[in-house]
């Protein structure tokens, strides 16, 4: 395990906004077979204003992850400070999610959506209309406001998910793999609007993605985790600052990183693929 | 940055033309049903048995409105109609979360529901009649007991399958369990419900009409059974057309209601 404790694109006196803490992750298996190790010992710790991207192979637990650090499933062992406070629970004052697929309820319009998701953090009262609009309008989805979330495509609902982490006003967004379900170029454009948005708002986010040229776009740094059970395998820091324009992508150092990344991920790979041989051909007669 | 042609979701909307062929389609086939039925009753039906529906039409205005009894029978059904099916509903939706919300009682409890809905209620009459008694009670509980178990099942049925995703997603933006249940699975139950509503409307006139048809001296169902009886039809024809048309005014104001509650689905 190579861990790099150099920052990337955080300021050194920068306070650690999350910190894991030899974080292990035990499911139980299906009726009486084995539990399944999902995360063994990971530790690892995120400044405030930092963009972290998690990558590994399918199954290592990087959404298990991500549901620790938010508070939605308590590990099995180890634990997760938010600043001072150890997670316990969902903490939506600080902590906003985005998922892969749209949480935003079908039954609401775009807006009222917003006011929900402020009622639920405990948010009452006036303003948050104007705080919506101008979540939408950083996304530039404000002509919108009124449609159901089946009268848009599924970039816009995602576009409308991230406006609505923003809105939230939380210190710590995670995203896990949010446009994973979206074409390329909806993609790029939409990376590009994160960069521009988190040079402005400085936020910490810690993003869950599949695709290299995404975390090496967005993240200062990022975290390679192993095939399952997932613990962090190197972490590799892309020092360039935010907003960063599609020129970075055919910048000499981009492709140089990418294909670090690609020779650290291609053995995990491997070893998931023939794991799921092996269970596939074990499961035979 | 993203815009969008708004004017393809007006065009889920059907065009005038087509609206337009469509009512006509219907009208034509009524109106074509109603002349053959006419004619057929002219030339060869038997006059005990059936009334043309210029005779039914006819006998609309003075025997069944002119007559004070029927009228007052029309008004009593229609009342216990509306009694009985406000009780199946307040009373259905209300075990129908008590026994769905929980895993525990929706296990144990559904398939008593279940197996109580299968049995024919008709065989239950005579101890409705002996509980309630002849009256506009036995009547309405009569009703409630045929429309009080669509409501429960639909309103079970209907909390079952909500999205796991947006229960995640709720609770991560810090819902409670209480807005999780009125942000995400009540919204999420309305449509099953109302298809359980629509079926209650029907079932409960069903009970309504037989308590009237087999023991009761009042209402709509006493009267079809007089003017069957005594071979009667034009009148009774009339009766029951008017109890279509009661059905079909409530059908649609349920179905008002529903829509007022389902508008993002438009
Ligand atoms: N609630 C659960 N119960 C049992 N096993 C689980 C549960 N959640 C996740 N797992 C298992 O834990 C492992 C890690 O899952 P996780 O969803 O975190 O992977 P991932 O890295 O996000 O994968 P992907 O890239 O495909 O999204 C998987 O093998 C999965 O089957
Ligand atoms: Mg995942």
């Amino acid at each position: 395990m190579t861990v790099d404790m150099r920052n990337g694109a955080a300021q050194p006196t920068q306070a650690v906004a999350i910190a894991i803490d030899r974080v292990s992750q035990r499911f139980p298996g299906r009726s009486g077979t084995n539990p399944m190790l999902a995360l063994d010992d990971v530790s690892l710790e995120i400044r405030r204003g930092e963009f972290v991207c998690l990558i590994g192979p399918s199954g290592c637990g990087k959404s298990t992850l991500l549901n620790i650090v938010g508070g939605l499933i308590a590990p099995s062992a180890g634990s997760v400070r938010i600043g001072r406070n150890t997670v316990n629970g969902a903490r939506p004052r600080e902590i906003a999610f985005v998922f892969q697929e749209s949480t935003l309820f079908p039954w609401y319009t775009v807006l009222e959506n917003f006011r929900i998701a402020l009622k639920f953090q405990g948010v009452e009262g006036g303003g948050w209309r104007d705080r919506a609009m101008a979540a939408l309008r950083a996304v530039g989805m404000e002509n919108f406001a009124e449609h159901y979330p089946s009268q848009l495509s599924v970039g816009m609902k995602q576009r409308i998910n991230l406006a609505r982490g923003l809105c939230v006003e939380t210190d710590i967004i995670l995203m896990d793999e949010p446009f994973a379900a979206l074409d390329e170029q909806t993609r790029m454009v939409l990376g590009e609007d994160l960069s521009v948005l988190l040079a402005r708002t400085g936020r910490t986010i810690v993003f869950v993605t599949h695709s290299l040229a995404e975390a090496v776009f967005l993240a200062g740094r990022i975290v390679v985790m192993t095939a399952r059970p997932g613990r962090v395998k190197a972490i590799i820091d892309v020092p360039a600052p935010h907003p960063r324009s599609p020129d970075f992508m055919l910048a000499p150092q981009f492709s140089t990183i990418r294909n670090d990344l690609f020779a650290l991920l291609r053995d995990e790979i491997r070893q998931t693929v023939a794991a799921m041989r092996e269970a596939r051909d074990g499961a035979r007669p | 940055m993203a815009t969008i042609d708004t004017s393809r979701f007006a065009a889920a909307a059907m065009p005038n033309e087509q609206r337009l062929g469509v009512a006509s389609t219907r009208v034509l086939l009524v109106l074509g049903l109603l002349v053959l039925w006419e004619v057929y009753a002219r030339l060869f039906g038997r006059a005990g048995m059936v009334a043309p529906p210029t005779d039914v039409i006819g006998a609309l205005g003075p025997t069944v409105f002119g007559d004070p009894k029927v009228r007052s029978a029309v008004l009593l059904t229609f009342v216990e109609l509306g009694v009985a099916f406000l009780m199946s509903v307040a009373l259905g939706i209300a075990l129908g979360l008590l026994v769905g919300i929980g895993e525990i009682g929706r296990r144990g409890l559904f398939p008593i529901v279940l197996f109580l809905y299968a049995i024919p209620q008709v065989v239950l009459l005579p101890l409705v009649v002996l509980i309630f008694g002849l009256g506009p009670a036995g009547k309405i509980a009569f009703g409630v007991s045929h429309g009080v178990f669509p409501i429960i099942v639909n309103t079970i049925a209907g909390m079952r399958n909500v999205s796991p995703l947006l229960v995640r997603g709720a609770e991560s933006m810090g819902a409670s369990r209480l807005q999780v249940i009125r942000y995400v699975v009540f919204p999420h139950m309305v449509a099953t419900v109302f298809a359980g509503l629509r079926l209650a409307m029907t079932m409960t006139l069903l009970g309504v009409l037989l308590a009237e048809l087999f023991v009761s001296t009042g209402g709509i169902g006493y009267f079809t059974q007089v003017y069957a009886e005594t071979f009667n039809p034009a009148p009774l024809f009339a009766l029951i057309a008017t109890l279509a048309l009661m059905a079909v005014a409530i059908n649609e104001l349920v179905r008002r209601v529903e829509l007022r509650f389902t508008r993002w689905k438009q």
